[in-house]
């Protein structure tokens, strides 16, 4: 593998580790675990919001990780 | 007997008392609604299934209707939903099990899942056999059940209420839509059932009737024996009301009955996941390795594997109420769509032979697609959002294949550069204090910044890592 290759390998595995955890981040968010929005100052009526744009976030990071991981 | 066993599902075993702690004793009320709606469907699916038999159901449909970017979504949308419905079915077993042995509900649900993948490999018509009379034991308890709540004298414990009023009898009716899917299950699997143009639209409108008719009469039954405050609080509503008026046979009869629901659901939608995957797979859509058949039992033993992974993480979850809700998502998308390519096929293809009408055209689809439409208003915010989500997703797919893999990589490239800017920006704003964020430790205020400095580095490597990918114009 090149070094171009391996470096893609490592920048898609990290931009697809960043995309997932931010759709978790997102569910965790939701359903306020460990009372992470006390935590963050989220308010209930802002979550959704929040939710939205972690989720786009994080999709958008995860097809674009899985670009680089698949480079051939 | 494959409709209607894998529309009488674990779900009404277990999601009855979630609903009547919304509805009440109108929950009765709520099934009746949802069995309407649902016929008002089960008429264009009868109609579209006997007119065009081939295997893949509503995503079939839509590919002779409109073709193109409809059909793709509306196939994404049933692979999608059988997946949840799997899940569901296989978590409700799980649950209903629980009631005689204790066991650890997401395992049973993926060993479910495990067990019904190598049945599926092995074909329907092994199975179709065994379904008949499973099915029909499933009958026999239930309308025992009915029978035994009816004769027992009215304990006054029965009066139509509702304690969310209107609003509630429509938030249940959202959340209970899911009893009654998995009729159109038999369009999907059409290519393997014979004579297909009077079976398929029997078997469907037949079904929907008796669902129509036996879930609110087991409601009814229900709230004859125990009040609704009782039922609200129980897992398994059906089970316990068992047990207090029949005994321990009522409760060994009623978890025979709900196992039986739930795998017989598990069945029919994991064979029916794997046929709209075949199909999708077929046009293009979907890899070309879901197309492959087993050699010994001439099934698509892929697709059913793939769809089985799929569905097994959404069981491992074991949440009954989100799942029920996101199989209702989709599942209503998809009722839409199939009402929707009805009316098309009526326009543009007069002529085409339709061994059954759907009464009072165009009347009927029109309140398929209206009332369908209206319980989305009503489900989960969580759902909606993973429906927008899958939405996206779908839209992805499509046009990775149509626009061509390097122009969409390029595209992605530049997304992420944006994304990364944008993190940055961010970053800065809030290491500064220009955006101060109030009531958050500074701790974790600095958490957040490094955070956000990482993700904003490695966005933008990724970015230019994608814009100048190998054969692009940079």
């Amino acid at each position: 593998m090149s070094i171009r290759g391996k470096f893609s390998l490592v920048a898609g595995l990290a931009q697809t580790v960043i995309g997932a955890n931010a759709i978790v981040f997102a569910y965790l968010l939701y359903h306020n675990f460990l009372g992470i929005q006390a935590m963050l100052n989220v308010t209930a009526k802002d979550v959704v919001l929040y939710m939205l744009i972690l989720i786009v976030f994080g999709l958008l990071s995860l097809i674009s990780g899985l670009f680089l991981i698949n480079e051939k | 007997m494959l409709g209607i066993g894998g529309a009488i599902e674990a779900g009404v075993f277990v999601m009855l008392g979630y609903a009547v702690g919304l509805a009440g004793t109108a929950l009765v009320v709520a099934l009746i609604l949802c069995g309407v709606i649902n016929f008002f469907t089960m008429c264009s699916y009868a109609e579209l299934g006997a007119a065009i038999p081939k295997a893949g159901g509503e995503y079939t449909f839509a590919k002779v209707a409109y073709g193109g970017f409809v059909s793709f979504l509306t196939g994404w949308f049933e692979w999608i939903s059988n997946m949840f419905y799997a899940a569901l079915s296989s978590v409700g077993f799980a649950y209903i099990i629980s009631y005689l042995i204790p066991v650890n509900v997401p395992l049973t649900a993926i060993l479910t899942i495990i067990v019904f993948t190598a049945i599926n490999i092995r074909g329907v018509e092994e199975v179709g056999r065994s379904q008949v009379l499973m099915v029909g034991t499933l009958l026999i308890i239930l309308i025992a059940f009915v029978l035994n709540g009816l004769a027992i004298p009215n304990t006054g414990a029965f009066q139509l209420s509702s304690p969310g009023g209107p609003l509630g009898v429509i938030q249940a009716t959202a959340y209970i839509f899911v009893v009654y899917l998995g009729a159109e299950a038999i369009a999907v699997a059409q290519a393997e059932v014979k004579n297909p143009s009077k079976t398929i639209p029997r078997a469907i409108l037949l079904s929907a009737i008796v669902l129509l008719v036996i879930y609110p009469l087991i409601a009814y039954a229900m709230f004859r024996i125990v009040p609704p405050e009782v039922i609200s609080g129980q897992s398994s509503p059906l089970i316990y009301v068992a047990q207090l008026s029949m005994g321990d046979l009522g409760k060994v009869a009623l978890v025979i009955a709900g196992t039986i629901a739930a795998l017989s659901s598990v069945n029919t939608s994991i064979m029916a996941q794997s046929r709209v995957a075949y199909a999708l797979s077929r046009d293009g859509y979907f890899p070309k390795a879901l197309l492959r058949i087993h050699h010994k039992f001439s099934t698509p033993h892929v697709a059913v594997v793939v769809g089985a992974v799929f569905t097994a993480v959404l069981a491992a979850t074991g949440v009954i109420n989100f799942v029920g809700y996101a199989t209702d998502f989709g599942f209503i998308i998809g009722f839409a769509l199939v009402n929707l390519s009805l009316m098309k096929l009526r326009k543009d293809k007069p002529l085409l032979d339709r061994p059954f009408k759907t009464p009072f055209y165009p009347f009927t689809p029109i309140a398929g697609i209206v009332t369908s439409l209206f319980l989305l208003v009503f489900i989960d915010v969580g759902v909606l959002s993973l429906g927008i989500v899958l939405g996206v997703l779908s839209v992805l797919a499509y046009y990775i294949r149509m626009v061509g893999y390097l122009r969409f990589r390029v595209a992605f490239g530049g997304i992420s550069l944006g994304l990364g800017s944008f993190t940055a920006i961010l970053a800065y704003l809030i290491g500064t204090n220009t955006m101060p964020l109030n009531g958050v430790s500074p701790a974790v205020i600095t958490i957040i910044f490094f955070f956000l400095l990482v993700v904003s580095i490695i966005q933008i490597i990724a970015g230019f890592l994608n814009v100048t990918a190998k054969g692009s114009a940079l």
